[in-house]
């Protein structure tokens, strides 16, 4: 894993590695991206990961050093040779390049340019004790696994290793979760592939017990060399439960603290899950009842033209509007009347928002009437007959009065309608419908040419309330 | 690039049944409170044109949206906003004229045919499409017009009902509205949702009707078929998310400043409640698998259309996981042909049936390859010159 903070990173599994290179042919689409699962887990694992790497560099370094392993492998970026050197060379150890690969196009620096390609590429140094035999990392057909041995992997990993490499694979996680034993995959394994160890080597199986004993050295080294809380915390990460899974060639690690995935060259393998993903409960919703088009039809609206409008669309969304504008006022009232209600929409919209509202309605079309007790129902008198009448029963069914009556003027037809009105209505509300507004272009025309004044307000409202200069029309 | 302020993170006033959010509201990771200041840095140091995103963003705080609304309007002379329209106010109208906030409102329709978009309760989920109509009247009234987000989905577009649907987009293009954006229904979180998502084949006859009433009413553009077009001609520069590649792990295309000022991803890719940070750099391993994936398998091995679709949304995979091609891959494929045709015919270009695909692809590749995502016109330009 490569991070800002070093200059070099280690590679899984240590050599020997792939001889075809991986597809594409550029390392770096080959290596972990993370991503955390919040804010916390960043603020924690982001510095523990970091520390956990040069930890491992440094116990990599000295297992070499001590000769418990042949050599490793180290990638670093052109500006970061001289100082990989160096660090080798002052524990006495060599570094020789084995292998250059085009970096990433979003990590090159701003002086990388076309003209000095060497800095657009990373490049693997191998790392061991003077003379440095360069060879020993390449794939050999006939002690491959040997080769394995040499660099720290038990007899069983190495030839499980070596056989993978022969027919063709590279990518020592791919392999394992195309096993046909559906075992979890330990976070150990799962994870070797940041480069972190305490599993430095391919581990033939999720439950290789060589592979366990090898990670002991690893973490006793670590602790010798002072990483006791870095060492620590890899004890924490062994017990994490991971999901691990390899899809059409790119695979995918999920922690409860972060995910990573890389590009691997290994074909098409369905995904595994070491224990499944957590995934929230779904959420239990009404169910759902698909009526037909003629029922949305008529639910939407019927009798729009012969209220003013141009669609069932038209009608409703102005009727909304209307209840969006005097929200504040609906908010006041107790009692409301549409006069004229047609099949009783604007009032059913006036329910839905204030629903302990008590709510009239007059029409004096017969059918339309029926309608709109079929939408309302039996709570909402709509009062049918000619306008003196079902202003007396008005009246008597609500003798305070009503605080709001919504009209449209064009449909009332003379002032003393509009005056009878204002005798039980506190406040009169004035729609203008399609028909209106295309006659008279705003509401405020409207009412001046028929001789209302409004309360001011937005020009482009829909609904306006009547002066009370006008409350008593006589 | 987008650049989308989520103060409240993915907090919603409603609970459509199909929404891609939802998982993380059930897991509960939601913020309850937010960094205004941190966010406007985060804002300063990105530099970017943004929108104010969600959730619901009408559920912030007036005077922090009014921050967030006059920054946008000092800085790059508006603003963005997504919002589902249900908390809109006589007050807000006045904010979004003096900020310049260009307002996308999300509706599947007028009264029943919204109810998909699911508020609790029959009563309360008519009231609040009630109000979302409202806001779209009166911002159209006030010189506003919103841009429309519709979801095709069983309530508003199943095969009894799409003509109630194209006579309502009618309604609205004669309200002033101008632009739509068409979703797919993405099902996965709520059982709710379960039942409402057309199959492929009804919502291929839903887009190619749609497709028409766009020709039928000139006023009104559904930027969907506007892009696929652009898409097969190769002038990608100003098409969507969904066709340039996104990159679950730190989606370009889409980057959310969230609550506390950190960058987020887009949500649609995030299945299990955990809304998962940027990874620090960008990469394209599900393009490079898809394009070498047989389709049996999920992948997109020797489609025509890959370059101009890559695979669609990853959060639209096949079983949830962004490394498959999406879900929705034979409703695309039949509007790409559609379109295909229809630019043959005039003469035009289709990189799909070009001879320089296989440069163009090889091409894409490679710079996929090393973490580059270039623009298919820039590939062009030197392919044209030759």
């Amino acid at each position: 894993m490569k991070s800002a903070w070093l200059t070099c990173w280690l590679a899984w599994p240590r050599p020997p590695l792939a001889a075809a290179p991986r597809e594409p042919v550029v390392a770096k689409a080959a290596t972990q991206r993370i991503s955390f699962s919040g804010p916390q887990a960043r603020a924690l694992w982001q510095p523990r990961l970091e520390r956990l790497g040069e930890a491992a560099l440094a116990i990599e370094l000295e297992m070499v050093r001590r000769k418990h392993i042949a050599a490793t492998v180290l990638w670093t970026g052109y500006d970061g040779i001289e100082a990989l050197t160096e660090r080798v060379r002052a524990i006495g150890l060599e570094a020789r390049p084995i292998k250059a690969s085009l970096g990433y196009a979003a990590d090159w620096s701003q002086d990388a340019s076309i003209d000095e390609p060497k800095r657009l590429l990373d490049y693997a140094f191998l790392i061991g004790a003077a003379p440095l035999d360069a060879a020993m990392a390449d794939p050999a057909a006939e002690d491959m696994a040997e080769t394995a041995i040499r660099f720290g992997y038990p007899a069983c990993c190495a030839e499980s290793w070596a056989n993978h490499l022969r027919r063709g694979g590279s990518d020592p996680l791919a392999r394992v979760l195309a096993r046909e034993d559906k075992t979890a995959v330990p976070a150990h394994t799962a994870l070797a592939v940041l480069g972190l160890g305490p599993v430095r080597h391919a581990p033939c199986s999720t439950d290789c017990s060589a592979t366990r004993d090898r990670s002991r050295p690893f973490l006793d080294l670590g602790r010798e060399l002072g990483f006791v809380e870095e060492m620590s915390w890899l004890e924490e990460i062994a017990g994490w439960t991971v999901g691990a899974s390899l899809v059409n060639g790119v695979a995918e690690i999920t922690t409860a603290a972060f995910r990573c995935t890389w590009l691997s060259d290994e074909g098409p393998s369905q995904p595994r899950l070491a224990a499944p993903a957590r995934r929230p409960e779904k959420r239990k919703a009404a169910a759902i009842e698909l009526v037909d088009s003629a029922h949305v039809l008529a639910e939407l609206g019927t009798g729009f033209e012969s209220a003013g409008f141009a669609s069932p669309f038209a009608m409703r969304s102005r009727f909304s509007a209307v209840v969006w504008e005097q929200t504040a006022a609906l908010r006041r009232a107790t009692t409301a009347v549409h006069i004229g209600c047609g099949d009783g929409l604007l009032l059913e919209l006036i329910a839905q928002t204030k629903p302990k509202l008590r709510l009239y309605g007059t029409e004096e079309d017969t059918a339309a009437a029926e309608a709109a007790r079929q939408r309302l129902g039996a709570s909402f008198p709509v009062l049918g007959g000619t306008s003196t009448d079902v202003f007396a029963v008005l009246s008597r069914l609500a003798p305070e009065g009503i605080d709001l009556a919504f009209v449209d003027p064009e449909q009332l037809g003379d002032r003393d309608a509009l005056a009878a009105i204002s005798a039980i209505a506190r406040s009169i509300i004035v729609i203008g419908t399609d028909r209106s507004l295309r006659r008279f272009r705003d509401i405020d025309n409207l009412a001046a040419t028929m001789g209302l004044a409004l309360l001011p307000g937005r020009a482009a409202r829909v609904s306006a309330t009547l002066s009370p200069a006008m409350d008593r029309l006589h | 690039m987008t650049v989308e302020v989520r103060p409240l993170g993915d907090k919603c006033n409603i609970k459509c049944r199909y929404c891609y959010q939802e998982g993380i509201r059930t897991a509960g990771n939601v913020p309850t409170r937010y960094d205004l200041d941190a966010i406007i840095a985060t804002l300063d140091r990105l530099g970017e044109p943004f929108s104010l995103f969600g959730g619901e963003i009408m559920m912030t705080r007036r005077s922090d949206l009014e921050r967030l609304m006059q920054l946008g309007f000092d800085r790059h002379g508006g603003v963005g906003m997504q919002t589902n329209g249900t908390l809109i106010e006589e007050r807000d109208i006045e904010l979004f004229r003096k900020y310049r906030v260009r307002i996308g409102i999300s509706i599947d329709g007028s009264g029943p045919l919204n109810d998909a978009r699911w508020a609790g309760s029959l009563a309360a989920t008519r009231r609040a499409t009630a109000r979302i109509e409202a806001a779209i009247e009166t911002l159209c009234r006030e010189g506003m017009p919103p841009n429309v987000i519709v979801t095709l989905n069983r309530m508003n577009a199943a095969p009894g009902r799409l003509d109630v649907l194209c006579d309502w987009i009618g309604f609205l293009g004669s309200l002033g509205v101008r632009k739509l954006r068409l979703h797919l229904l993405e099902q996965d979180e709520t059982e709710g949702g379960e039942g409402l998502a057309l199959t492929a084949q009804e919502n291929l006859v839903a887009l190619r009707r749609l497709r028409r009433l766009e020709q039928e009413l000139p006023s009104v553009e559904f930027d969907i078929f506007t892009e696929m077009a652009a898409m097969l001609g190769g002038d990608d520069a100003r098409t969507s998310c969904v066709f340039h590649a996104c990159d679950p792990y730190a989606t370009r295309a889409v980057v959310g400043v969230e609550s506390d000022g950190r960058l987020g991803n887009c949500g649609r890719t995030n299945k299990d409640g955990v809304t998962h940070l940027r990874a620090s750099r960008e990469a394209f391993e599900r393009q490079l698998s898809l394009y070498r994936t047989p389709q049996a398998d999920g992948g997109c091995q020797g489609c025509r259309f890959f370059l101009a679709c890559k695979g669609n949304c990853p959060g639209t995979a096949i079983g949830g996981d962004w490394r498959m091609r999406s879900i929705d891959c034979p409703v695309w494929f039949g509007l790409f042909e559609d379109i295909e045709t229809e630019l043959l015919a005039s003469g035009e270009i289709a990189i799909s049936r070009s001879e320089l695909r296989p440069d163009l692809e090889a091409k894409m590749i490679a710079a996929w390859s090393i973490g580059d995502n270039p623009t298919l016109h820039s590939l062009l330009q030197p392919a044209d010159s030759t």
